[in-house]
């Protein structure tokens, strides 16, 4: 029974970190744009599509995540530039105009990825075996998958905290008059910003494809989920999306485990709407804070 | 990915082209036929299949003269996988482009958005719906063109029986096509009197098999069986393999059926039973000029889906041509009393609409190849039998 619990525990951490993989990006962009991106999710498939291409060409998944990063990031950031950077934001009814524009592109890149890759439920075969530690077995692409999740947590937590651009971001996203008027280019750290966040959807893509079959219309449901994790963790809150993704990973494993599957998918908007009534600002919100 | 992309080009300017013609007055010398497609969202794959083998039947009945010396033109618009949206095509489809005959959409939960307008319309509509509930009598005009959903698992309890299984773990999907699978799996494995030692069932939104493969794996069944859908039954396999659970028998509705199964599971798609209601290789009449049409037209394998629509519009353009008119009451009363061959194997209606002819088949990926394994009859190949381990 020890084995089995820890199994549980070990493997909800896990999921916990495929689950903040999906998220950080929504979350870097959140925080400093105050812009929820709803093709997010869309943006995940197609990093993952892209893999499953460039897999059919003997490129391993690792190898196809700078790639799918990479063309994310061109795709994000010239959507930045070519059109929310346009929107006026100002005014009551700001959030909702980038909410509108968020959503018509997740139309887009949806049906492109339709027109590409056709409808059907795609996956690839990655690292399908096991690590068994003392008896406990892992899978080996969960492993994966979460080591590079912590690893993006970590850096882009450190990048905000310690550097000068990390910091320049910050400001931004506090106050962009005031980042503006010491001189930050607020315009070029908005289309980085959400250039990163994007390259951060397909890398996310790129490995959970290899865990998740998706299909081009699977990006909704992905945004919810990260959505979840953001909300759950305090909008825009790094660290806080990274103990909801841990908190989450191990309720639904091993609510699944002794309460069943049913039981497992309930037990995550059980603990969100708990969270919205007790603390609605999330984990380790704070208003207004990155 | 280029091919595709050039294929989807050329449906997208076929179905811009299709749009223009339905502008101008009706021709009388066509018959028109009427159906939505799931072009885009979650059922688009099966769904494509389908318009597919509507697309080559109608080609096939234009080259060999027409129906009641017409030409038939097909008439048809994307239902976006949505029933609202459905219900309002076929509504269309009926009052505004007046097509003389209907065919079925893609899946149950559309069918019965649908079913209620071809009955209001006096339409007779073959349909891709293999739910038995839906038969009951109450859509006088819509008939099952499909195998029934407790036929799709019958043949692979019979297989397990004979091959000294004993008990069997289930896990289904938590929605109405693979919960009715359920219960007639437990159903035959009584009959024959297997032991179901484990049952769960998931919502269709779970991602994460590991647990409920734990403890299924727990109740050390000999077979694990899945009532699922593609990437379900795909998360059951990983989460099997990366527990080196050890069943002799792991066995899938819909899943393995797909190409796509292998090529996403890799060598863990090894000895994976699966389920099919067709398979390119059978003696049904026409199956391998079918075959051969389809990879022709449309340059890939087709798939069951493709051959029950195939099949359908061939068995409704049969029927128009027996009765010698479009009169709805002619075809409806000549489908209901005739046994005809197809390349699904015998069509046979039931008296309220329930088809009860068409087979279903065991099939096992062996080698990157799926293999016909049972019946016995009808076998490709012989079955890898226990499950050599991961």
């Amino acid at each position: 029974m020890a084995v089995t619990i820890l199994t549980l525990v070990l493997t909800g951490v896990l999921w916990g970190g495929v689950y903040l993989l999906m998220a950080s990006g929504l979350n870097l962009i959140y925080g400093v744009m105050k812009i929820v991106n709803l093709a997010h999710g869309d943006f995940i498939v197609v990093g993952g599509l892209l893999t499953l291409t460039l897999f059919e060409l003997h490129v391993n998944p690792l190898a196809a995540l700078p790639a799918a990063a990479l063309m994310m990031f061109v795709v994000g950031a010239l959507v930045q530039r070519g059109i929310l950077e346009r929107l006026v934001t100002a005014g009551p009814t700001g959030e909702l105009r980038t909410l509108l524009a968020t959503f018509g592109m997740s139309y887009v890149v949806s049906n492109v990825g339709l027109l590409l890759w056709g409808a059907q439920v795609q996956s690839v075969p990655f690292l399908e075996g096991s690590v068994n530690l003392f008896g406990i077995r892992l899978p080996e692409n969960l492993l994966v998958c979460s080591a590079v999740a912590f690893a993006f947590a970590v850096a882009v937590h450190v990048w905000l905290t310690r550097t000068m651009s990390g910091k320049a971001v910050r400001a931004t996203s506090q106050s962009a008059v005031g980042a503006a008027a010491c001189g930050l280019g607020i315009r070029r750290i908005r289309v980085l910003t959400f250039g990163l966040g994007c390259a951060m959807a397909g890398a996310a893509g790129s490995l959970t494809i290899t865990l998740i079959p998706f299909q081009n219309s699977s990006g909704g449901p992905l945004t919810v989920q990260a959505f979840t994790v953001i909300a759950l963790g305090g909008l825009g809150n790094y660290v806080g999306a990274f103990l909801a993704a841990v908190i989450l990973g191990v309720a639904e494993v091993s609510t699944s485990f002794f309460f069943g599957s049913n039981a497992a998918a309930a037990v995550v908007y059980i603990l969100f709407i708990l969270i919205l009534v007790f603390r609605p600002q999330g984990l380790l919100g704070r208003a207004a804070r990155v | 990915m280029i091919d595709r992309f050039r294929r989807n080009a050329a449906l997208i300017a076929l179905l811009a082209l299709i749009a223009a013609q339905t502008a101008p007055v009706r021709a009388a010398d066509t018959i028109k036929i009427g159906f939505s497609v799931s072009e885009t969202g979650a059922l688009a794959a099966p769904s494509v299949f389908d318009r597919q083998g509507y697309e080559l039947a109608a080609d096939e009945i234009n080259a060999h003269g027409g129906l009641l010396g017409k030409k038939v033109e097909l008439v048809h618009y994307d239902d976006q996988s949505t029933p609202a949206t459905a219900n309002a095509l076929y509504q269309k489809l009926i009052s505004d482009d007046k097509v003389d005959l209907i065919l079925g959409p893609y899946s149950s939960q559309i069918t019965q958005a649908v079913a209620p307008i071809a009955d209001r319309a006096k339409l007779v509509m073959l349909s891709m719906d293999a739910n038995p509930q839906a038969f009951d009598g109450s859509h006088p005009y819509v008939f099952q063109a499909i195998a029934q959903t407790p036929q799709y698992m019958a043949p692979m309890i019979e297989f397990a029986a004979r091959h000294g299984v004993k008990t069997i773990a289930l896990l289904y999907q938590n929605s109405p096509f693979p919960a009715a699978l359920a219960g007639a799996i437990k159903e035959a494995a009584a009959g024959r009197g297997l032991k179901i030692v484990f049952e769960e069932a998931y919502p269709p939104a779970t991602t994460d098999f590991g647990p409920l493969v734990l403890k299924a794996a727990a109740t050390n069944p000999d077979l694990l069986i899945g009532g699922t859908f593609l990437a379900d039954s795909e998360g059951i396999v990983r989460a099997a393999k990366a527990q080196n659970f050890h069943a002799k028998m792991y066995a899938f509705s819909v899943g393995p059926v797909e190409p796509e199964f292998s090529r996403a599971l890799g060598p863990a798609a090894e000895a994976v039973f699966g389920n099919t209601l067709w398979f390119p290789t059978l003696s049904t009449k026409g199956n391998a000029d079918f075959v051969k049409g389809f990879r022709a037209k449309f340059n890939r394998d087709p798939d069951y889906h493709a051959a029950l629509s195939y099949a359908a519009l061939k068995l409704l353009a049969t029927a128009a041509q027996s009765a010698g008119s479009l009169d709805q009451e002619k075809i409806r009363g000549w489908l209901r009393s005739h046994t005809v061959d197809t390349v699904m194997g015998p069509f046979k209606l039931g008296p309220t609409g329930l088809q009860t002819g068409f087979s279903s088949y065991v099939i096992q990926w062996q080698k990157e190849k799926q293999v016909l394994v049972w019946p016995a009859k009808s076998a490709t190949g012989s079955p890898v039998f226990p499950h050599p381990g991961w």
